[in-house]
């Protein structure tokens, strides 16, 4: 496989740089062999005088495409990973072509031909690239109002040859080219031109272009995009191959059911390799106990050991992508993979769902299977694999490091334009809608809470959420950056969703927008393009949601300190919004403007350590953190959490709201 | 040289030829293109130079306006020289290889190229006015003969082959009535 300056990120390398130049010298050559250095000889193809322009022009069209077409039919290269694909916008594209034209004609040149046109000493070529410069400044200050006008016609994905098969238009294409050096021969002769018309050269000229065009056919229209290909060394078409791997799958030798997954494992098998191919985040939220992570893509490097050895059960939350993986495998020689029937889903439910909980009633003996399952998946679950024996998924480790709490601007600005980043805006849409950081969608925090079971204001349960930032098109994998703007809690709010989702790698921008555009950093008016994800959804409760019967439980509870994040005067009772005034009996009071400097920004993780120390007795004690809805306490939850590492934090979600219009709850003044 | 050629390179500048055959030019173009986009990842360009130039000199001017400016802005991020980009060297490499042909091939004169009947001075305001047009085209389209007609179309684009038709839509639109700059 080829790796590009462009696939490797190294575009601005030196390297990268020396390469550019070098192309440009054999691109400025080929111009000035072909006589662009000649502005009378480019505008010659608008007068039908000299049709130099066409037969160039399409020559070097029909060869790179060819020659692409075999190097991505070969599978040598990856076209959208290797190659940068120029966005499709239809719009943008016929007005800039047709506007071009008129320039084109006008100066007798384009950029590349001019280059070479002051090369060769001709002031018109020198004159015309001023212009251009001078068109670029225009454009830039009147970017502004092309943006709606460029979003006609857009496409997320660059779109190919109008949706025939590149191989088929390519054949058009080829002919049509074919057809047109004919006639620009043709049209040629009066002005003295067209010389080659009726030559052997150009009728082998174009068989050979014809054959070359005709022999894409016998290739894919584009490599597959998996690594087995290459990693097998062969093609994956053999058919008795596939007969045998058909067969296998007939005969249902290539999955496993979770009861017998549960009792090897338990059994403490040791030829057993169990492979959760899910996202790290989710892998490391929960999985099977005894279980390895390998993403998709590794696997037969990860398993490349274990080939043929023992038994590798893989499992995701369904069943498709560790069937495919399967099946992958299977073609590259593994003959003892088989993926778990129903995926973890229906290893939780057939496996681990308490006997209790069942529809059918189960017998006194598998009521205890169910339990002895329960006991050693769900008792025992580790943190971290892997466990003896089991193979580590490489030398980084399964879990991805988490990254700070808090990024700094420097830090986002590095990574602005990864396909793996979500930058979400929490600041008011007027302000988003004038100015924001690129690529960044505008969120109204609120809307991840609402009404759950007659509590109001309560961050809505994980499926929902699942769903919410799924149509935000956020992945498992990315990393998710929230921009604050005058209030950091609006970030935590919506920190407090990734942390329902066991989304890891969430992160708050210190200073927000107001730091960003400080220090002029780039902005801009656009509405990103954004496509929407598949998050899978978490079941059951998150694990550091209280509410009210566990908050009780720990009043009067010595170990526990329960902080109220309220202003002082309401915790004191002197003001009141709510059914009773005054604090839970035994809470202590932290502000959350105390945590912000006069900017409203945090402080300095130094100043907020040294005043919750005097609050908490240490980084293991129960804490309880809540407000009035629980806004507020999600910026003290992520000082505790993120930024001091504070380990046993809870959140009282329904906060005062709720205790106050308990009449039941004790109350202190 | 012959007095015929030197008849051909009168104030006109129209050369007496000595150009290759056109296909082959041609497959020697569609070969550093299918370089470009397997070693670089990334197609032919030309019209980013000048636009990389135009940020500069903008920045020069109005540094804080330019910065913050929507499309120009991301180029000077961080205090980054807008200049140092892969396609400012490309073009730099068009002009070198441009000028290494053009020596081998004696091409080289000082002229403003133009019709014998048409002024020089009408001539450059013609190039200035058909630059501006497509610096700002070029923008707009995000790229110009090189990077949208050659490389897009190469790769069969399809907003590349709409970019690649419209160009000569326009430009056989426009062309009866820019005529007489290459009347004799």
């Amino acid at each position: 496989m080829i790796e590009t300056f462009f696939g490797r990120d190294a575009l601005g390398t030196p390297a990268a740089f020396v390469a550019a130049l070098v192309i440009g010298l054999a691109f400025g050559f080929a111009l000035e062999r072909a006589g662009f250095g000649s502005s009378r000889k480019l505008a010659g193809i608008f007068y039908l005088r000299d049709m130099t322009v066409l037969k160039v022009m399409f020559t070097a069209v029909i060869t790179a495409m060819l020659g692409l077409g075999f190097f991505v039919g070969l599978g040598w290269v990856d076209l959208p990973a290797q190659v940068n694909l120029l966005e499709t916008r239809y719009a943008a594209q016929v007005l800039g072509g047709l506007i071009f034209g008129v320039g084109f004609v006008m100066g007798g040149w384009c950029p590349g031909t001019a280059a070479v046109g002051a090369a060769s000493g001709k002031l018109d070529a020198l004159v015309f690239l001023g212009g251009t410069v001078l068109g670029s400044i225009g454009f830039n200050e009147t970017f502004g109002l092309w943006q709606s006008f460029s979003e006609w016609g857009a496409y997320e994905e660059p779109q190919f040859a109008f949706g025939f098969s590149r191989a088929a238009f390519g054949l058009m294409f080829t002919l049509a080219a074919i057809a047109a050096f004919h006639f620009a021969e043709w049209v040629e002769r009066p002005a003295g031109g067209g010389k080659y018309l009726g030559t052997p050269f150009l009728k082998a000229f174009s068989l050979a272009l014809l054959v070359f065009a005709v022999a894409l056919f016998i290739l894919p229209d584009q490599a597959p995009p998996s690594p087995m290909r290459t990693a097998a060394g062969q093609p994956a078409g053999d058919v008795e191959a596939e007969q045998s791997l058909l067969a296998d799958i007939d005969a249902a030798g290539d999955h496993i059911e979770p009861e017998e997954l549960a009792d090897r494992l338990l059994r403490g098998e040791s030829d057993l390799m169990v492979v959760d191919v899910r996202s790290p985040a989710e892998y490391a939220a929960f999985h099977i106990r005894g279980a390895v992570h390998v993403p998709l893509a590794d696997l037969p490097a990860a398993l490349a050991p274990h080939k043929n050895a023992g038994l590798i059960v893989l499992y995701s939350n369904g069943m498709t992508h560790p069937a495919q993986a399967r099946d992958s495998l299977a073609r590259l020689g593994f003959q003892n993979v088989c993926f778990l029937t129903d995926g973890l889903q229906g290893f939780v439910d057939r496996c681990l769902k308490p006997v209790s909980l069942r529809d059918e009633p189960l017998g006194a003996e598998d009521a205890a299977r169910v339990n002895a399952w329960r006991v050693f998946f769900l008792a025992a679950a580790e943190p971290t694999p892997p466990a003896a024996g089991q193979p580590a998924a490489g030398p980084a480790g399964p879990v991805a490091e988490r990254i700070p709490g808090l990024v700094e601007t420097n830090w986002l600005a590095e990574r602005l334009g990864r396909p793996d980043l979500r930058i979400i805006d929490v600041r008011p849409q007027p302000e988003y809608n004038t100015s924001h950081i690129p690529g960044s969608v505008c969120l109204n925090p609120e809307s991840f809470r609402g009404v759950v079971g007659g509590l109001s204001s309560m961050l809505l349960p994980s499926d929902v959420l699942a769903r919410l930032v799924s149509l935000m098109g956020v992945k498992p994998s990315d990393t998710v950056v929230v921009v604050p703007g005058a209030a950091v809690r609006d970030a935590t709010l919506v920190g407090m969703v990734f942390e329902r989702l066991g989304h890891a790698n969430w992160a708050v921008l210190n200073g927000g927008f107001t730091k960003w555009a400080a220090e002029n950093r780039p902005v801009d008016a656009a509405l990103p393009a954004i496509q929407t994800a598949d998050y899978p959804a978490r079941t059951g409760p998150d694990a550091f949601t209280v509410d009210y019967q566990a908050v009780l439980r720990c009043v009067g509870d010595k170990r526990t300190v329960i902080v109220d994040t309220r202003p002082a005067d309401y915790f004191r009772g002197e003001k009141s919004d709510e059914a009773r005034a005054g604090h839970i009996p035994g809470a202590v009071n932290r502000p959350i403007k105390e945590d912000l400097d006069e900017n409203g920004q945090l402080k300095p993780a130094a100043e907020l350590a040294a005043a919750y120390a005097a609050l908490i007795p240490s980084k293991e004690t129960p804490v309880v953190v809540h407000c009035r809805t629980g806004h507020q306490a999600s910026q003290t939850f992520f000082i505790l959490t993120r930024l001091l590492g504070y380990e046993d934090v809870k959140w009282y979600d329904a906060s005062w709201t709720e205790w106050a219009a308990r009449p039941e709850l004790p109350v202190e003044k | 040289m012959n007095d015929e050629r030197k008849r051909d390179l009168s104030e006109t500048g129209v050369s007496a030829g000595g150009y290759w055959n056109p296909y082959l030019a041609g497959l020697l173009l569609g070969a550093t293109l299918l370089a470009s986009l397997l070693v670089l990842g990334a197609g032919l360009g030309a019209s980013a130079a000048p636009a990389r130039f135009g940020a500069w000199l903008e920045r020069a001017v109005a540094p804080e306006h330019t910065c913050n400016s929507a499309y120009f802005g991301p180029w000077c991020a961080d205090g980054q020289n807008p200049l140092t980009y892969y396609l400012v060297l490309m073009f730099a490499g068009t002009f070198l290889g441009g000028l290494f042909s053009a020596i081998l091939a004696r091409r080289i004169r000082v002229t403003t190229e133009r019709g014998r009947a048409f002024g020089t001075g009408a001539r450059l305001w013609l190039a200035l006015i058909g630059g501006c047009l497509v610096g700002y085209a070029s923008r707009l389209a995000n790229g110009c003969t090189s990077g949208q007609a050659l490389t897009g179309g190469a790769m069969l684009l399809s907003g590349s082959l709409a970019f690649m038709v419209c160009v000569f839509v326009g430009g056989y639109a426009a062309a009866w009535f820019v005529r007489r700059q290459w009347h004799d």
